[in-house]
């Protein structure tokens, strides 16, 4: 407990000078003959080798795009390929001690590194494994291809489909490591430890945080690599990830094994430019950037700039550095300095430095430097080399050859099933838990007190007279957002839970009150406030195969963590053709009271992006079985709460929320009072604002309301919506987000096309103001209320008799807002 | 497995139909071949068999509820089966499951082309007044209750008709049209139109405002053909021939000046003219119901006595109400008779069947007074001939040669055709 740790002003307020380690750059100074005790002949000839495929699948695709063809053999690829020509050393001297358990994450810039880490984990897998592995990987697809007349050994067999899987891949195939879903710069391959690599700059800057968690948490053998570019740590997630990963907490606050910090070392491929921005010089500051890592904690995150253009440097810093994070001393920042000869993409005209620049690395070419090395050290000699070099040639021109033809590597068929995309977008499973072992608990469930507590309370909200439970007495929404994640900590040992005051506060809305003392450090922390990391490590940790409920605070907080929310939750399980599965579970509290920065609803931004599920419950009976159906998925769930109703009982549920586990499926809309007049659907917590209205609409004007609740924006039945609509006519929608927009207009839009015969009215959506929303105070003039709905009733759908409107809901005002932005 | 029955669909026209009566109810065996409900169209009657043995597990609409086409109506399977999800709400064209259907209709996609086509006329017809504020809800229950919308006011917003004042027009709280309320009660019952009444309503008054119409009158001697009439009756009696009608006779004059003089057996169809090979003739029928147009088709394929068979037939389908509506379609014929002779007419100007280009009214037989051959005056029987043409298709010249061709095939009627 934190609580333990004083902050002692008399000890922290004395004057001091923060001293900083010196930090050490371009340090390797070992001959060959030196490394000759580290490596043998095979060693030292297999990285040349290694080298120079790499560079000769790059060339080959910088001829295709620039020329449309190599060697003779014309193609036209207008998909993207951000080549690393010149930076092959840093690749294969990084992936050279990795093995398959080791995972390595990528940037838009990573065919070398997919290349060096899978040629890397053939050399160290045996031939049963390799074997195994092609067999398994969408049912030996791939392998029937690459096996055709080749009779070679299993290695070779291995390497072919690594080259052809990751041409196809880039080619958009269908027989590619991904489906040809990823792409150039998604490919990955995760049975030989490589992760996604990410078009997002940065992108992989949290993300692999969270599979370092992962391999801490559920003590996985193999360290995580995250390959990101220099310029890359101008963006935030990659400061988040590192902020996050270097957390005193890991050292302070876990316990027994989970002592230490993680396995992680951020990689920088420091080529020196951002597209065209050069880093060290225009647009950083850092000069040097392994400065970086002094800024993150006092081991200066064992900071170190090496030489990327000497594979033996590079290997040498990766061989002291796996010593640091066995000794749990990570994470680890890695400056390796190197130099693309090649454009940022084909289109680059190099406009940004001067050619001499160019051929002066060019010069110092790593590959044919380092092959005089071993011409100099007699451990190949030129006619060694150059058959490397053709066997690399044959090997591209096969690849390239094959990955083409599409009799052999045809494209996903669309026209035959267009829905094929569509069914990767979620893995749909039912797993109780990611993995079969005992979840690591502090006392057995029925010891908790928060259990003990919630056993006392009234299930339903109201007594056998109909008269409200007090308050307290009642069982709330958030015992049944606690009810359903303690089950799940209890069942699956894989579970973990963060975010901003996750443990010894409870959660800032209490949901978590009493988990503190059931759970370990490991599987219930306190996050830094990085919204960005908070997801983006849940993202690694989910797609390394751990389940993991991530918590934003306030809604308003996710537009920090727009990226990962946008660009990598959603998009990973398709993009990944299916490999991947994303059981991440995102809380997301609404707020109220606490003005515009504070009580957005946000769940509209979300439903538009595809590949995620977006669920807002507003009874505790929805609560509880739509978290329980959430945690039991395999899908990224956005799982919105609200805060206006934490404390509220189980009003509409008559048997009260049962004590047992059970799931509602999400996607299904519920009816909360059957009526025959007019159908109001609504998301969230506006439920309780729609139920007021419809009491004055049958009270008052004898119009029977039949009321449903959403409770999930995606998936969506539409058919209980439209056996309503037919029966009633008439539909007004309604929640909390600003109208413009709205999810709400999506269903509108949506209902019109498959109820518009039967409609008496237009459907009309009754949705915030298109404002800041205003002080607590100004709040009913912002969010619908009862009264709002009634005057939509009136002037859009039927006047009621006598009804005086108190908002302008008329035609003529809708066009003036709209044509004001308001 | 349980099978649904499916309401068949008679017609390309037809929409929905009026379930009159279950000749088998819920719980009943059934055998193939047993009648299960009779139902009519507007114009027509039908009854339906069961094509499946087994029990009558569920009859979906009662007698008099008006059903689309194509619904399910009832379900037969094994006792004790489930029904629920036999049911299928209002499935049409395409949708319908052609091994559960047991209409004829096998091709599921061209049905289902068919109704689509078919549905944009009916909105189409029914929207006439696309300016009228209703809600789609309103309009389709109007619809379906037979309410007038034109002066129906609104209480929706903005004016618009919502569904609960087609609900005070269908309870009579308010009247559908105000003038109505400016009379005073038992003078008069206002009796609603029969949809057979609203289709001839709507059929005849745009044929007059959308066309140019004028009538040739024009007497043909009908000694001839009256003569014939007597033979024929003659060898009626004796068991040797059909009744051979004087208006079978005037038909099959008027199929041969169709065939020669082929310029009146057209549909004018706004920017052409469509000339038809053969000849599809229409015959007013006077029904109880109203008046009713069969068409013939290929009417110039059959002898005289064929024909005359055949128009006996199309007229007592009529009469009867079974009538298959795609005969009674005006665009089915090429040219229309209408014979009011019977009734003592002696001229009147018929109104086209549009896109018909022209129609022959067949007026009673006058005695006129005539030089005959010997030189002597004497009176002849004239038969009146009245030609309403479209001038839009056909001017007066190449009319009045139709008319006179007419004239001449029933003044020269060859009686060895009796024979043929």
């Amino acid at each position: 407990m934190p609580k333990q740790q004083l902050l002692d002003p008399v000890e922290i307020r004395k004057p001091q000078m923060l001293e900083i380690a010196p930090i050490p750059v371009n340090q390797y100074n070992k001959s060959i003959e030196e490394e000759k005790e580290n490596f043998s002949k095979n060693d030292f000839v297999r990285i040349f080798r290694d080298m120079v495929i790499i560079r000769e699948f790059e060339t080959m695709l910088n001829l295709i795009k620039t020329t449309g063809e190599y060697l003779g053999y014309p193609y036209n690829h207008p998909g993207p390929a951000h080549l690393s020509i010149g930076q092959e050393a840093s690749a294969v001297g990084m992936a050279y001690l990795l093995d398959s358990d080791d995972y390595i994450f990528g940037s838009h810039r990573s065919h070398g590194e997919i290349l060096a880490k899978g040629l890397s984990s053939i050399h160290k897998m045996n031939d049963k494994e390799l074997m195994e592995v092609m067999e398994e990987y969408f049912g030996g697809e791939i392998l029937r291809i690459v096996q055709k007349d080749f009779k070679g050994d299993t290695k070779s067999l291995a390497q072919r489909f690594l080259i052809y899987g990751t041409l196809a891949e880039i080619f958009a195939r269908e027989t590619g490591i991904n489906k040809g879903l990823g792409g150039s710069m998604h490919a990955f391959f995760t049975p030989f430890g490589i992760y996604p690599n990410n078009a997002i700059v940065g992108g992989s800057g949290d993300i692999s945080v969270g599979a370092a968690l992962y391999k801490k948490v559920n003590r996985k053998p193999g360290i995580v690599v995250a390959n990101i570019g220099d310029a890359s740590l101008g963006c935030g997630p990659v400061w988040e990830g590192m902020v996050f990963a270097t957390m005193d907490q890991f050292h302070t606050l876990w316990e027994d094994d989970m002592k230490g910090g993680l396995p992680i070392i951020f990689n920088i491929m420091n080529n020196q430019y951002g597209m065209g921005g050069q880093t060290s010089g225009e647009t950083m500051g850092y000069n040097i950037a392994a400065r970086v890592g002094a800024a993150l904690n006092s081991d200066n995150m064992h900071a170190e700039r090496v030489d990327g253009y000497n594979p033996l440097a590079v290997i040498d810093a990766y061989r002291r550095k796996m010593e640091i994070i066995q000794q749990k001393r990570g994470p680890v920042f890695l400056d390796v300095l190197t130099y693309r000869f090649s454009g940022h993409s084909p289109s680059d005209a190099s406009s940004y430095r001067s050619k001499e620049e160019v051929e002066s690395w060019q010069k110092i070419d790593s590959i044919v430097t380092y092959g005089e090395e071993l011409m100099n050290a007699e451990l190949a000699s030129r006619t060694d080399l150059n058959k490397i070099k053709k066997d690399a040639e044959n090997l591209v021109l096969w690849a390239t050859k094959l990955s083409t033809d599409d009799s052999v590597s045809p494209r996903m068929d669309l026209v035959k099933s267009n829905e094929l995309i569509g069914e990767m977008m979620f893995s749909n499973g039912s797993v109780d838990k990611m993995e079969d072992r005992t979840p690591e608990v502090n006392h057995p469930m029925e010891e908790n007190s928060r259990v003990k507590q919630i056993s006392k309370k009234e299930r339903y909200a109201f007594d056998a007279d109909g008269k409200p439970f007090s308050a307290l007495k009642q069982y709330q929404y958030r015992d049944g957002l606690f009810e359903a994640m303690v089950d799940r900590f209890y069942k699956d040992p894989t579970l973990i839970a963060y975010g901003e005051e996750n443990r010894d506060w409870g959660g800032a809305f209490a949901v978590y009150r009493g988990l503190t003392e059931a759970l370990p450090y490991h599987r219930l922390f306190n996050s830094p406030i990085s919204e960005g990391a908070i997801i983006g490590t849940a993202i690694g940790y989910g797609m390394c195969g751990g389940r993991v409920v991530p918590e934003i605070m306030y809604c308003d907080f996710l537009g920090r963590s727009g990226d990962e929310v946008f660009n990598q939750l959603p998009k990973w399980q398709a993009m990944s053709g299916n490999i991947i599965k994303m059981p991440v579970v995102v809380r997301v509290s609404v707020g109220s009271k606490y003005g515009a920065q504070h009580s957005q609803d946000w769940s509209s931004l979300v439903a538009h992006i595809p590949g995620i599920k977006v669920v807002f419950p507003a009874t505790p009976y929805d609560a509880k079985g739509l978290l329980n159906a959430a945690l039991q998925g395999t899908d990224p769930v956005i799982f919105f709460e609200s805060q206006r109703i934490y404390g509220i009982g189980e009003e509409f549920q008559k048997g009260g929320v049962p004590e047992e586990y059970y799931e509602i499926p999400l996607g299904e809309p519920d009816i909360k009072r059957e009526g025959s007049d007019l159908t109001i659907l609504s998301i969230g917590a506006t439920l309780y604002k729609a139920r007021e209205a419809a009491d004055i609409l049958q009270s008052k004007y004898g119009i029977s309301v039949e009321l449903i609740d959403a409770r999930t924006l995606v998936p969506f039945n539409y058919e209980p919506v439209i056996e309503s609509v037919k029966k009633t006519g008439r539909i007004l929608l309604t929640s909390d987000a600003n109208e413009r927009g709205s999810y709400l207009k999506d269903l509108a839009q949506n209902i019109t096309e498959l109820c518009f015969d039967d409609l008496d009215a237009p459907p009309v959506v009754v949705g915030s103001r298109n404002w800041i929303i205003p002080a607590h105070e100004l709040e009913d003039f912002y969010f619908p209320q009862a009264e709002w709905v009634l005057d939509a009733v009136h002037e859009k759908i039927v006047p009621l008799k006598g009804h005086k409107v108190t908002n302008d809901f008329s035609d003529e005002k809708k066009i003036w807002r709209a044509a004001r932005g308001i | 497995m349980a099978t649904s029955v499916i309401l068949p669909k008679q017609g390309q026209s037809v929409e929905n139909c009026i379930i009159t009566e279950w000749y088998k109810k819920k719980g009943d065996r059934v055998v193939k071949g047993d009648l299960l409900f009779a139902y009519e169209t507007d114009k027509s009657s039908f009854e339906e068999e069961s094509q499946f043995e087994g029990i009558l597990l569920e009859i979906f609409f009662d007698e008099g509820d008006e059903v689309p086409v194509l619904s399910e109506v009832a379900v037969i399977g094994e006792e004790g089966e489930k029904i629920e999800a036999q049911k299928q709400v209002e499935k049409t064209g395409a949708d319908a499951p052609a091994e559960n259907s047991q209409n004829t209709l096998t091709e599921n996609g061209s049905v289902g082309i068919e109704t689509l086509a078919e549905t944009t006329v009916v909105t189409a017809a029914v929207n006439g007044n696309l300016k009228l504020k209703i809600s789609p809800r309103a309009r389709k229950m109007a619809e379906l209750k037979g309410i007038t919308l034109d002066d129906l006011p609104g209480t929706g917003p903005n004016g618009r008709i919502i569904v609960r004042d087609i609900d005070a027009v269908a309870e009579g709280t308010i009247q559908a049209a105000p003038v109505a309320q400016t009379l005073t009660t038992g003078e008069f019952e206002d009796k609603p139109l029969s949809n057979l009444r609203k289709l001839v309503a709507k059929a005849m008054h745009a044929s007059l405002q959308n066309s140019a119409q004028l009538t040739h009158h024009l007497g043909a001697d009908a000694r001839s053909i009256l003569s014939l009439r007597k033979k024929v009756k003659k060898q009626q009696e004796a068991g040797k021939a059909g009744n051979i009608t004087l208006n079978d006779m005037i038909c099959f004059a008027v199929i041969k000046a169709l065939k020669s003089k082929p310029e009146a057996n057209v549909h004018f169809i706004g920017e052409s003219i469509r000339i038809f090979r053969k000849v599809h003739l229409g015959i007013a029928v006077d029904t109880d119901r109203g008046l009713m147009v069969p068409v013939l088709r290929n009417a110039d394929d059959l002898s005289l006595a064929g024909l005359s068979d055949q128009i006996a037939q199309l007229a007592s389908a009529c009469r009867a109400g079974n009538i298959a509506p795609d005969l009674l379609q005006p665009d089915a014929a090429t040219f229309t008779v209408s014979n009011l002779g019977n009734y003592g007419v002696e001229m009147f100007t018929p109104v086209i069947n549009l896109p018909q280009a022209a129609i022959l009214g067949v007026n009673t037989i006058l005695e006129r007074p005539a030089r005959m051959e010997d030189g002597t005056f004497g009176f002849v029987p004239f038969l009146g001939l009245s030609l309403t043409y479209d001038h839009r298709a056909l001017d007066g010249g190449p009319a009045t040669v139709f008319l006179a061709e007419i004239k001449k095939e029933i003044e020269q009627f060859n009686h060895e055709i009796i024979n043929q």
